[in-house]
């Protein structure tokens, strides 16, 4: 796109990663040893000092990402989130079925809104050159976007009657629905049946599609820094493309795995000649045989998992922008990248875990320094204003379900 | 560098991204330095002073490097930009900053290794001393019923996959049903560990699994043929078998089954919550190593409990021994085709348990 404003030069800066593996490794260490000391207390603190470390090492334009969240919400947010969680425990454990229902259907209906004051909480805390990042979306506009979650909801119910329908056909005894009968083995089904579970998880994966797409759009779309609001470009389409890519990349890293593993068994057993007998020796074994499959499946789905994130950080940070100021634009190489963490998840694993700082500074480097910020107009000219933080509780509950602040 | 020296910093407002020249001075305050701000662009120099609570301080992050530039967040205004992170730690220092734990941790070896030292100790304590504590205080508020049903379900699975039906003659059964019951005569309330808990007793015979003998929660206690046959075979009295029984009675009282669920469960939420950051291997690897550890405490209790109540049933725990060396031999004598008895596997070394059986000595077990 040409530049209507001639008397305004276009700058390019690269943005850069200044964070050392070495460094970032004490800071991990310390978290994890005072954790380990306040019996997971620290939890708090831990997500400000890695939030802090990777936001001050973060340049972009010259000048370091700022994460200023308030520690006495964070910690506010903690605590209510381990209440929460503890109740949910006792409940479940405690065989209370109608307060874990209740949790699990307040839990859906509040996920839009859990999502919404993580993302709110998240950029208010992020500041740059002593501006605030801000996340405007009205709480409609977030339901509204959250369309797909009830979506798939609403199939998975369809289906379920489909398939009482269809099973009327069969003699089987009707059974409450509270109390299943102990069968052997999954319900009989037929062709038709198949091909409404096919169909409800077809569905299923266009859903989550469109929930990441609609969820990341809006999250550029309504925020922005100071008055700027994002840019938004790419469209449906290129997220299904990147998923299809993915399951190709998931096909071929399962199919690689199976080969390896039914080698190192046919090999296993060339040597030892049979199955060991049960006791001690069988008891290892099992337990070798869960660790092996556990990290087969670790490293099998490693290089999808690795270039869905690429393609994905790579298709955004391309095509998003901040109003007429500021566009961003990725050179990450996918492949590189699933190269990467494959080496790192090797690593990790053969360390027992301690390479994993090591595994995530190196990555999240490969990221940040793929981005190129071309700026319109000079860096002078934003205008903003400071806003106080709303709560917490949204952000310790995204960091449950692996939303990181940092990545 | 003294107190209250000035320091050039770039300052944004909050309102624009434009940077403003500042001079910024540390002074010491009653909690910590103060921050004393200069703004240098206005006609009439402003200055203005931001208590310890008003700044957000920047965490150092590394003893040896200072970082290009360091920012410091003034809340509702601004924030502070800093080319010479040195010069602003010496300023710091100088104003009289303390640094918290975990800054000392991140850039000085002996504190990350001090705290490290303790974590392994309370690691290990809670292991060694917290878990089985806490187990054990935990496991009087499980119902007998629930072990009852959970013991008959795990029986009946036993049943299915394992076990067959006894061929010992019923008059035989009959025999050591009789000496059990007399054996459960002698119980008194010292040995118990939960006095109130009140088992309901009874004893099974079954084939298969090799010479063998278990007890499940709530009082079920399984005895295999093969057991009672090798006892025969070496000739011993069924004083060796009593013994065994008196063993699996321990487990009963002692509700080693329940304990150890409960000990797994408490161990897995101490660890879930202690290690969050850690991968999930390393507690896996570690509540199956852990689960052994406990069993193995779990069987030197029971052959405590099994001298104790023998000698308050006035028998011998010698033959008890003798078997127990026996089939131990027995098993290194077939190595591979016989079927490896857990019984034996999960058990403390068994020399030193026959040692301690044959002489009766209690030393090694608490009063």
């Amino acid at each position: 796109m040409q530049s209507t404003t001639p008397r305004h030069s276009i700058d390019a800066y690269r943005l850069k990663f200044t964070g050392r593996g070495a460094e970032y490794f004490r800071v991990w260490i310390v978290n994890v040893l005072l954790s380990i000391v306040t019996l997971g207390l620290y939890t708090p603190w831990a997500r400000q000092r890695t939030a802090r470390y990777f936001y001050d090492h973060t340049a972009v334009a010259g000048n370091p990402l700022e994460f200023t969240a308030p520690l006495r919400k964070m910690v506010f947010g903690f605590v209510i989130f381990v209440m929460l969680y503890l109740a949910f425990k006792i409940a479940s454990e405690s065989g209370q079925d109608t307060a874990v229902a209740a949790f699990i259907v307040a839990a859906a209906v509040l996920a839009p809104y859990i999502w919404g004051s993580a993302m709110r909480f998240r950029l208010a805390s992020t500041r740059w050159r002593g501006l605030q990042l801000r996340f405007a979306a009205s709480w409609k506009e977030v339901y509204l976007a959250s369309w797909p979650i009830f979506a798939m909801a609403a199939v998975w119910v369809g289906i379920t009657f489909g398939l009482d329908t269809l099973a009327a056909d069969l003699p089987a005894a009707p059974t409450p629905a509270h109390r299943p009968p102990p069968f052997p083995g999954l319900p009989r089904l037929n062709a038709a049946m198949w091909g409404l579970v096919a169909a409800g998880l077809v569905l299923s994966v266009l859903c989550i599609i469109r929930i990441e797409f609609n969820y990341k759009s809006l999250l550029v779309l309504r925020g922005g820094i100071g008055s700027q609001a994002g840019r938004w470009k790419p469209v449906y389409g290129d997220f299904v493309r990147i998923w299809l890519a993915t399951l190709g990349v998931l096909l071929a890293g399962a199919i690689l795995t199976a080969l390896l593993a039914v080698g190192v068994v046919m090999a296993l057993q060339m040597t030892l000649g049979k199955a060991p007998a049960p006791g001690a020796a069988f008891v290892v074994a099992v337990f070798v045989g869960v660790l092996a499959a556990f990290l087969g499946l670790l490293i099998a789905t490693a290089p999808a998992r690795a270039y869905r994130e690429a393609r994905m950080f790579q298709l955004i940070w391309s095509n998003v922008g901040l109003s007429q100021v500021a566009r961003f634009k990725s050179d990450l190489r996918p492949w590189a990248y699933v190269r990467l963490r494959l080496k790192n998840v090797l690593l990790t694993v053969l360390t027992l875990g301690l390479y994993r700082p090591f595994g995530r500074t190196s990555e999240y480097r490969m990221k940040v320094d793929s981005v190129t910020l071309h700026v319109k107009g000079g860096l002078d000219q934003l205008a903003g204003q400071l806003v106080r933080q709303q709560h917490a509780l949204g952000d310790a509950l995204a960091d449950l379900a692996g939303l990181d602040i940092v990545g | 560098m003294a107190p209250g020296e000035l320091i050039r910093a770039k300052w944004f407002d909050g309102h624009s991204s434009r940077a403003r020249d500042v001079l910024i001075a540390l002074e010491p305050g009653r909690k910590g330095p103060a921050l004393r701000l200069h703004v240098l662009d206005q006609a009439h120099a402003a200055s203005r002073l931001f208590g310890h609570a008003e700044v957000q301080w920047p965490p150092q992050w590394s003893a040896g490097q200072a970082p290009a530039r360091l920012t410091v967040a003034l809340r509702d205004h601004g924030s502070l930009e800093f080319d010479q992170a040195r010069a602003w730690q010496a300023a710091l220092a100088a104003a009289g900053a303390r640094p918290g734990l975990a800054q000392r941790m991140q850039t000085r070896w002996p504190a990350l290794l001090g705290v490290l030292a303790m974590a392994a100790i309370g690691l290990l304590a809670f292991y060694r001393y917290g878990t089985p504590w806490a187990a054990a205080q935990l496991t009087r508020h499980v119902p007998l019923a629930w072990e009852l049903s959970l013991s008959q379900q795990a029986l009946a699975q036993i049943d299915r996959r394992w076990l067959k039906p006894t061929q010992l003659e019923p008059a035989r059964q009959e025999e050591l049903r009789r000496e059990f019951r007399e054996l459960l005569a002698r119980l008194t309330p010292q040995l118990k560990r939960y006095p109130d808990y009140a088992p309901r007793y009874e004893l099974h015979f079954r084939r298969g699994l090799g010479a063998n003998a278990f007890a499940l929660p709530g009082g079920s206690v399984v005895m295999t043929d093969e057991l009672v046959a090798a006892a025969a075979k070496q000739g011993l009295s069924d004083d060796a078998l009593l013994g065994v029984l008196a063993h699996e009675i321990g487990h009963v009282e002692n509700r080693h089954g329940t304990r150890l669920v409960v000990e797994q469960g408490v161990l897995n939420a101490g660890l879930g919550l202690a290690l969050g950051d850690v991968s999930n291997m390393v507690s896996m690897a570690g509540t199956l190593l852990t689960g052994l550890a406990y069993r193995r405490q779990h069987e030197s209790e029971s052959d405590c409990f099994a001298l104790a109540l023998m000698a308050q049933a006035q028998r011998p725990t010698a033959p008890m021994a003798e078997l127990l060396l026996g089939l131990s031999h027995r098993k290194a004598d077939a190595q591979h085709g016989g079927a490896l008895s857990d019984w034996l596997s999960t058990h403390p070394a068994t020399p030193q348990r026959a040692e301690l059986l044959r002489t009766g000595s209690s030393a090694a077990c608490r009063p």
